[in-house]
Formats: C-alpha cells, structure tokens, sequence
C-alpha cells in the first residue's frame, strides 16, 4: 500500500474524528478491509486490490445536531468538490483518495442525491446498506476509533449486490473480496457471527445470497446457514 | 482478476480526467495575482502582482484589512496546492493510459 495514501486516508479520519463524525459515519467499500487486519491478527490475512474511492456511510436517520462544513474542513487537504453525473452526486476529490458519501435507500428509491445541507454534501443512496449499518464493529488505529460493519455483514452485502452491478470487473472485485472474508471468518471459526446476521436479514435478501451462492459454487457456505 | 485490473484502471482514469477538471476549474475561480506587501518608512503598502502578458505589473490595492490579506494569503496557499495536485493528476493520466494501451490484457 503506498504509504502517501494510506496517510492521507488517516488525516481525513482524523479530521473527521475531531468534529465526532465518526460517532455517525461508518467507512464501508474495499477500504474497511484494511482496517479488519486486528479482527483477522495470526490468521495470514491480506486484503485485495483497491481503488482510491473511499466510501463513509451515513445511517438514517442521522442523529447529529453538529452542522460541519465537510468539502472545508478537507479543503488544505487539497480535496475538491467533484460532481458527478448529471445527478450531481458530491464527491471530495484528491489524486490519492475519492471521497463519497452513501445512504441507505428504503421504500421506492430514488435516483436523486440526498441532500446533507448541515455537511455541505449530498449522498448517494443504494440498496441493502441497511445490512452494513446495523451490524457494525468499532476498530482503533492510531487514537482514531473507527467504525466498520462487521466482516461477516460485509461479505453478506457483496454476495447480494455483486449481481446488480453494472461493470463486470466491480461485480467481480465482490465476489473476491466476500469469498475472501467468508474463508478468513470460517478459518477463525467466526461461523456464529455469519448464521446470525444471516438469520436476521429478510427472507428475501436470505434468497438472494443462498441463490448467489449457488451460482458462486460455493454450497459450503450454504450449508452454514442450514 | 487480469481483467478486473484493467476495468480498475479504466476507471482511475475516467476519475483522475475528471479530478484535472475540477482542479483546472478550482484554480481558474481563485483570485488572481499574488499580493505583495512592501514596507515603506514604517508603512505597509499592499499591492497585487499579475502576470499581465508576460510582464509582472503591479497594481496599488490600498490599505487592506487582515482578514482582507489572509483571503489573499489563503488563495495563494491554495492555488499552490492545486498546481502541485493537478501536476499529479497529470502524470497519473499519462501513467493510465499507457497502462491501459499496452496489448496484453492485465
């Protein structure tokens, strides 16, 4: 991992962490995998390839009084305010790290950013991040507490949405990367954690994994949940 | 994996064009010109030095007030940062696309 980036990714946590937004935010997407190293210590764990995209989730609904000028707060940073798409969707963007913000989508969805105007942002919102912010664990590195969702809910959320995704190479990189934790949880004899969150999704997305699953060769990990 | 590499890099690179955009976009919305101070017996005279067709010129601002002068100070260290950020976006484009022009797949 270059070094560069890596430190870059602890000044915004840091900086986020200062104005207690981490008391809220939860880092999801390939760069939670680098901070599951203490969860997986002694079990031989290595995390996958990674883009720059650095994803924050934002659970609704977000319980925070403190209004907080987020694209300012990262400006001496050299982060710069990207918008994408013809939606608009706010991006804080830097040659080492993108940073984006997520929401859970509920109900009918919609394709329209959600707008944070206390942080100055919006927030894409995708289906299934429920999954991710109801099963979270706190992680620390260097004085920075960090939350994470709980490996076991992140590889569970690949092994829905891999088949959703519209580029061939991302739904791939899920599949890796959910395969990858699914064996690190199993070598660590985690199996508990993943019957449990499992158990506690709707019939529906339960469905959708066994029958991703099945797809994937992988009736190994369907027999957990039996 | 050979071709989630590539799918990868393609879409560094749709960012880092995106990214030299707005970084291009940024420095054109900061103010122009750097301001110089010059202490004149005991005075302080503000001035805004631009490049004015391939000459420096400067131009007499008057008396300004602090915050005035930590505005143009800010933009300064700014527009600093964005050309030293932009120039990297530039060689990860450059780097990107001969990544991604290269005939085997990776």
């Amino acid at each position: 991992m270059e070094k560069n980036q890596f430190d870059l990714c602890l000044a915004v946590l840091r900086r986020l962490g200062e104005q207690r937004l981490l008391d809220h935010f939860i880092l999801i997407g390939s760069w939670a995998l680098i901070f599951y190293d203490k969860y997986f210590a002694g079990q031989g764990y290595a995390p996958s390839i990674r883009t720059r995209d650095i994803d924050f989730l934002l659970p609704l609904p977000l319980k925070m009084r403190e209004s907080v000028d987020i694209p300012k707060l990262l400006e001496d940073l050299g982060f710069i305010v990207d918008h994408v798409g013809q939606k608009g969707f706010i991006r804080l963007s830097h040659p080492e790290l993108i940073v984006e913000f997520l929401v859970p989508e509920r109900g009918r969805g919609s394709d329209q950013p959600y707008s944070l105007p206390k942080l100055k942002i919006n927030a894409q919102p995708l289906r299934y991040l429920d999954l991710l912010a109801l099963n979270i664990i706190t992680v620390k590195h260097d004085d920075i507490l960090i939350k994470v969702p709980h490996p076991a809910a992140f590889a569970l959320h690949k092994l829905i949405i891999f088949k959703r995704r519209a580029k061939k190479f991302k739904a791939g990189k899920d599949v890796e990367q959910a395969l990858m934790i699914m064996d690190m949880l199993i070598k660590k004899r985690d199996q508990e954690q993943i019957i449990k969150i499992f158990r506690s999704l709707p019939n529906a997305w339960q469905k959708t994994i066994a029958n991703n699953l099945i797809f994937l060769e992988r009736s190994d990990v369907i027999d957990l949940f039996k | 994996m050979r071709g989630a590499i590539k799918g990868v890099l393609a879409e560094e690179l749709e960012n880092s064009i995106r990214m030299k955009k707005s970084y291009e976009g940024a420095l054109r919305k900061l103010p122009k010109g750097s301001l110089a101070i010059r202490k004149i017996r005991g005075h302080e005279y503000c001035y805004l030095a631009e490049r004015v067709g391939g000459k420096v010129k400067y131009r007499y601002l008057g008396k300004l007030s602090a915050a005035e002068k930590q505005k143009h100070l800010e933009a300064k260290e700014l527009r600093a940062k964005y050309r030293k950020l932009l120039s990297k976006v530039k060689k990860q484009i450059r780097y990107l696309k001969g990544a991604l022009r290269g005939k085997e797949s990776i």
